[in-house]
């Protein structure tokens, strides 16, 4: 992967010497191309995916209108033809998609949104990410910084009573899928104790905004949702932390710090943990990305008007331009997360060089 | 209790637990460490002499433990302790200062992502914290000690070549001027030129600093050209000890005797020669 220029060739010509002499712009600059490159291939492929969803929206949509203007007569063929253009579902598949692209890639345009037209799919996706984002990405950073802690210590403490008992808790629950526990929770909390409400982001009384008032709404009705994402995943968390810690801890360098007398804690944090958490990092950037698509199961039970609610929505009625935008908008996050993480692992572990 | 002893060793009997019952590994050895001096253990693998070693910085892991016996410890200027009774927090407090470790280099003993320096630093802050202000200093200084140029304290352990890593783990070992170093296989996997390089280094530790050494090793050689008296292990059990010249001239135990054998000779080649059994 690497070329090693020689210097006298080095010194002589204009790009090719810059990128010898600067072997990590020049890398930056091959994983900024190939980002880009799956990109274009993810946004390409789900584009013909979702296109071939059998059904026609526009009828569908149409009918709807009808039903709700009660206008009885049928729709007449320019409208229909009008619709189709606005919607970019005219002409074939391939000039579809290259008009889409166009309108994505120059107008910086989604398109209408047939889930709330006219409004543009950008806004729908907007008004439901705020959502998503609070609720997915505090719970993926709590269960990630959580279930890291606790696994060190799990590995750490192997043998001991507590710890066994922990892990062999988390084999068990780290299978039960989150919206089991989702339910279990709801059942227990919202109809039998009825502390917490079941549905729903906020209180319906209150203003959204600013006051107190609405934030302790906001964190009431967050609880369930966010607690049943929260402790799924710190017992996976834990479990593949504890995975990578035993090993660490039967390496030589561990029985030297042990020989130096150094404190048990700083052992822990900076031997054995600074040495095993890499992959989870890598691990935690691809799970924030994913957040993106929304947790679908979780907001469905909960009525959360996030992003995952709004993709079935979306679905539902074939929508075209809201599901590629929010498949645009996870594929997107997905791969900057994961091309951030590349250019910074050389910076986490003095091991990693992807240049010499 | 002899006056010079650094170290006394009284019936030490380790073990490993294993499936088919309890494996005696160390075997009622008696040995006494004298201040100042170079103590050789020798014998082949399996011998017990590096689960000696580990016992006596108590790094025994399980299913090792220990069935038996003390470890009487006088360090200099201290109270005289039982290293396997002591607990565990007085103990490390003893540690580096008192009783130190040199591992073998070509082991993954430094943490792979800290800097050498970073290294020093936290085990000299642990134990020494009145020094931060030598720090700068005296870390550049101990690697000049074992020849090594002061910029390998920005280096990582992977940057560094096996014999870089046994004089950065014996300049760390002498950091805070302890009274016994324990090295397990010092020169082991080092190439013969390195090796001899150690060795001279490992000299001059004891001749300069006045440190005691314990030096574990299966070659022959080594003990020859460093120790001053050599210990040889057998099945778990020390059959000889004495003056390493006295050793290796009169050697009264026939294990003893064979290991001086096996080693090689120029001119000689003793898979050529009928006479002499070939040592396992």
């Amino acid at each position: 992967m690497t070329a090693v220029a020689t210097p006298e060739r080095a010194s002589g010509r204009g790009l090719r010497a810059w990128l010898g002499a600067h072997p990590l712009a020049g890398y930056a600059i091959r994983r900024f191309g190939l980002y880009l490159l799956e990109l274009w291939g993810a946004v390409t492929v789900a584009f013909f995916f979702f296109r071939m969803i059998p059904g026609d929206p526009i009828q569908t949509f149409i009918q709807t209108l009808q039903q709700n203007y009660v206008y009885n007569a049928q729709a007449s063929a320019e409208v229909i033809a009008r619709y189709r253009q606005e919607f970019g579902l005219d002409g074939n598949l391939f000039s579809q998609y290259l008009h889409y692209m166009y309108k994505v890639l120059v107008q910086q345009d989604l398109g209408p949104s047939l889930l709330n037209y006219p409004t543009p799919a950008q806004d729908v996706i907007m008004r439901a990410m705020p959502w998503t984002m609070g609720l997915l990405g505090i719970a993926a950073v709590l269960a990630w910084i959580l279930g890291l802690l606790a696994g060190a210590l799990a590995g750490w403490r192997r043998g001991k009573f507590g710890a066994d008992l922990v892990t062999n808790l988390s084999i068990a629950l780290s299978h039960v899928p989150y919206y089991f526990l989702a339910l279990i929770l709801t059942f227990v909390f919202a109809y039998q104790l009825n502390w917490l409400p079941a549905r729903s982001a906020y209180d319906a009384r209150l203003q959204p905004g600013f006051s107190l008032e609405f934030i302790a709404s906001l964190l009431r009705y967050g609880l369930l949702p966010g607690l049943s994402i929260v402790v799924i995943g710190v017992f996976s968390w834990l479990l593949s932390t504890r995975m990578l810690m035993v090993p660490v801890l039967g390496e030589d360098y561990l029985t030297y710090a042990q020989a130096k007398g150094l404190r048990p804690r700083r052992i822990l944090t900076r031997y054995a943990l600074r040495n095993c958490y890499l992959p989870q990092v890598t691990a935690f950037g691809i799970s924030l990305g994913f957040i993106f698509n929304g947790n679908v199961l979780v907001e469905q039970l909960f009525s959360y008007p996030g992003l995952g609610a709004t993709l079935v929505q979306a679905i539902g009625i074939l929508d075209f331009n809201t599901i590629m935008g929010i498949t645009n908008l996870a594929i997107f996050s997905v791969l900057t997360a994961n091309l951030i993480l590349d250019l910074l692992l050389p910076l986490l572990d003095p091991r990693v060089k992807y240049w010499r | 209790m002899p006056d010079d002893a650094l170290v006394e060793i009284k019936d030490l009997r380790v073990h490993y637990r294993t499936t088919q019952g309890d494996v005696p590994a160390v075997d009622g050895v008696d040995l006494t460490v004298r201040r100042g001096e170079i103590l050789g253990i020798a014998g082949e693998s399996g011998s017990g002499k590096s689960t000696l070693a580990v016992a006596l910085l108590r790094l025994l892991r399980a299913p090792g433990y220990v069935a038996g016996g003390s470890i009487d410890f006088h360090p200099s200027g201290q109270p005289s302790v039982d290293l396997l009774a002591m607990d565990e927090r007085r103990l490390r407090s003893l540690r580096w200062r008192s009783l130190s470790y040199l591992p073998q280099g070509s082991m993954n003993s430094m943490n792979p992502v800290m800097r050498v320096g970073e290294q020093f630093r936290d085990v000299i802050l642990e134990h020494a914290p009145e020094r931060r202000n030598q720090l700068a200093t005296m870390v550049p200084r101990l690697l000049r000690q074992v020849g090594l140029d002061e910029g390998v304290v920005r280096m990582y352990p992977h940057e560094l070549s096996g014999g870089m890593k046994q004089r950065v783990l014996m300049a760390m070992s002498i950091a805070l001027e302890p009274d016994l170093v324990v090295a397990d296989e010092p020169t082991t996997a080092l190439d013969v030129t390195i090796q001899r390089v150690i060795l001279q280094s490992l000299g001059d530790l004891r001749d300069e600093f006045g440190v005691t050494l314990v030096v574990i090793s299966h070659d022959m050689g080594v003990h020859a050209q460093l120790v001053d008296r050599v210990a040889v292990m057998y099945e778990g059990k020390v059959v000889e000890v004495g003056d390493v010249r006295q050793v290796f001239k009169q050697p009264r135990h026939p294990y003893t005797r064979s290991l001086i054998e096996s080693i090689p000779r120029i001119g000689e080649a003793p898979w050529r020669d009928e006479k002499r059994s070939p040592v396992a």
